[in-house]
């Protein structure tokens, strides 16, 4: 039981970071990325570029392996929004969604089909209580989920800057008029989104196996956790992240292992029909 | 008048000649693939085109009519009954999830149907009692109806050739009917819509299921020509290259529909040997095709010719 909670924590708090990368795009230009999934893929990917190809220390790679997500959201930036803008919202959507093809069969061909693993960066005996395996990769991922959090709120809240973002998503038009830069928030916004994305690979790297596809369901998977989350609320993506992580592990050891990946959409499916604004409500407002 | 009988005349022999020049074998059975795939991007261009939302369940609707006329039929029933309880599977799959999630705001039937899509394919999978699991159902029995057995691929061929024209000239009626234009009108602004008297909701709903039906019938046309289904062709995969036919088509055409679903079907044969890089090339021609046509060659093609003509 312990060792399960523990598992479904670990696993749900990177759905967490994901979709907390996910809201923070969303939030500011009300754009769903159906490539985030595949963002997460290449940071994975760059991380064993540089800890295993390259044999950089790992906390190095992690570093090279953001910065290089940052400036990959500004690149994906400039393709998939910028040229669109104003243009109806499914369209652009739909950019993401070749763009997320484009990165997953680059990947196939820069990196191979096969799976590859990445080192954790703390490595060493897990620790044991009372039956319960902790393990140090674990260790890592509460860590990093703790501080994002953090960070992220302190962020939004605290600094002039995160205040901005905040005024830009919740009013583009009047954040202009009041003198905001929106090109330089959505620009960071997009930066963050894909850095948080890339931190969800190197995260995931560790526990799973990297391959090129491994992108598209922990994207589908951060989707749902916002939706049950309630749009755009931060705090409801964390714990439907959490959740999820949880159901999905009690679920495979108690139901089905099978039909793992269809529980995130099966519930995802009864809160729309039942709470359809999410379990937090949806924090934006309905744009006529 | 008289040359577009003409035209339309010699389009039909043009048709009808198409499978003596390619023989029976692995490229008429392409081609009906091809004409397949024509008929699910239409039913799609309801919902997406002329409404305006993202539906990524058209592979799994199709998926939905393959199996229910490759179970039934290989259960004994009439081939007749098989068409029909494709349509209407795919039918209630369409309302079970359009009912709940239409009143909400666009992007939440994409990601539902994207959901539909994984269990769709996860209990394809593992259901394998009644599915055959990953390697499918084989020997489907051919479409048979009124006496009629169709054997091989050629007579497929113009059967799905009819079933097209079929579909092309519903699709036409419902486009200029009153219903079409609250398609439109739906898609364009939901509120001007709504405060001309359409019922947004309704409309999108509506759209979605006539898809539906398009993609189920498909199907079972798909089962009974193919004579061999398995999960790998109802993917969410085959449902984004589904939504780009449409896209570099030209949304909301009816004949971009087509063509789009034609040319993209016929296009990887002649592009074999670009391997790896053949899809690469495809997301970023789709990127393109939205960013300087978002009307797809549709509304490409008459752009050029004017321009020519204003050349002259």
């Amino acid at each position: 039981m312990g060792q399960l909670v523990i598992n479904g924590l670990a696993l749900g708090s990177i759905y967490a970071i994901v979709a907390l990368g996910l809201l923070l795009i969303f939030n500011t230009v009300q754009i769903v990325n159906f490539a985030q999934g595949q963002l997460l893929m290449l940071g994975a990917f760059l991380g064993i570029t540089g800890a295993v190809t390259h044999e950089l220390p790992i906390g190095f790679a992690w570093i090279v392996t953001l910065v290089a997500m940052m400036a990959l959201g500004l690149v994906f930036m400039a393709i998939v929004y910028f040229p669109l803008r104003g243009k109806p919202p499914f369209l652009i959507i739909l950019t993401t969604v070749a763009m997320g093809i484009v990165l997953e069969n680059l990947a196939l061909i820069i990196w191979g089909p096969l799976p590859v693993s990445l080192p954790s960066p703390l490595t060493g005996r897990p620790l044991r209580f009372s039956g319960v395996v902790l393990s140090m990769h674990q260790i890592v991922i509460f860590s990093t989920t703790a501080f994002i959090l953090l960070a992220q709120w302190l962020f939004l809240t605290r600094t002039r800057f995160g205040i901005m973002m905040q005024a830009t998503s919740q009013d583009l038009q009047t954040a202009r008029l009041v003198g905001i830069r929106v090109n330089r928030t959505i620009a960071v916004a997009f930066a963050l989104g894909s850095a948080l994305a890339g931190l969800g690979g190197l995260l995931v790297a560790p526990i799973f196996l990297a391959e090129p596809t491994m992108g598209g369901i922990l994207g589908l998977k951060a989707f749902v956790v916002s939706v049950i989350g309630g749009f755009g609320s931060l705090p409801g993506a964390v714990i439907a992240g959490l959740s999820l992580g949880l159901i999905e592990t009690f679920g495979a050891r108690y139901i089905s292992s099978d039909y793992r990946d269809a529980y995130a959409f099966v519930i995802m499916i009864i809160v729309l029909c039942v709470w359809p604004r999410g379990l937090f409500g949806e924090k934006s407002s309905e744009r006529v | 008048m008289k040359t577009k009988a003409l035209i339309l005349g010699l389009c039909a022999c043009g048709i009808a000649i198409i499978p003596s020049l390619l023989g029976e074998g692995y490229l008429i059975q392409v081609l009906n693939l091809a004409i397949l795939n024509a008929i699910v991007v239409l039913g799609l261009n309801f919902v997406t085109g002329f409404t305006g939302q993202i539906n990524f369940g058209q592979a799994a609707f199709f998926g939905l009519g393959a199996y229910a006329t490759g179970i039934a039929t290989l259960a004994g029933a009439p081939w007749l009954a098989a068409l029909f309880l494709s349509g209407l599977v795919a039918a209630i799959a369409s309302l079970a999830l359009g009912v709940p999630t239409l009143r909400l705001r666009s992007y939440y039937l994409a990601m539902t149907t994207i959901g539909f899509g994984e269990i769709v394919r996860l209990v394809l999978i593992h259901w394998e009692e009644v599915t055959g699991g990953t390697s499918g159902l084989r020997a489907i029995p051919p479409i048979s109806a009124f006496g009629f057995r169709v054997e091989s691929q050629m007579a497929s061929y113009y059967v799905l050739v009819f079933a097209l024209a079929l579909a092309i000239l519903f699709a036409l009626r419902i486009r200029n009917s009153s219903f079409g234009r609250a398609m439109i009108a739906t898609r364009d602004s939901e509120v001007a819509a709504e405060l001309s008297g359409v019922n947004t909701i309704r409309v999108k709903v509506l759209a979605l299921m006539i898809g539906a039906i398009y993609a189920g019938l498909a199907g079972c046309f798909f089962a009974s020509t193919i004579h061999y289904i398995s999960p790998d062709s109802f993917t969410n995969r085959q449902a984004v290259l589904l939504l780009t036919m449409l896209i570099i088509g030209g949304t909301g055409s009816i004949w971009g529909a087509v063509a789009g679903a034609i040319g993209l079907t016929m296009l990887p044969e002649a592009f074999r040997f670009l391997d790896q890089w053949y899809l690469v090339l495809y997301g970023s021609a789709v990127i393109a095709v939205i960013s300087f046509a978002p009307g797809g060659l549709a509304s490409a093609i008459p752009n050029v010719v004017t321009r020519l003509k204003a050349a002259r």
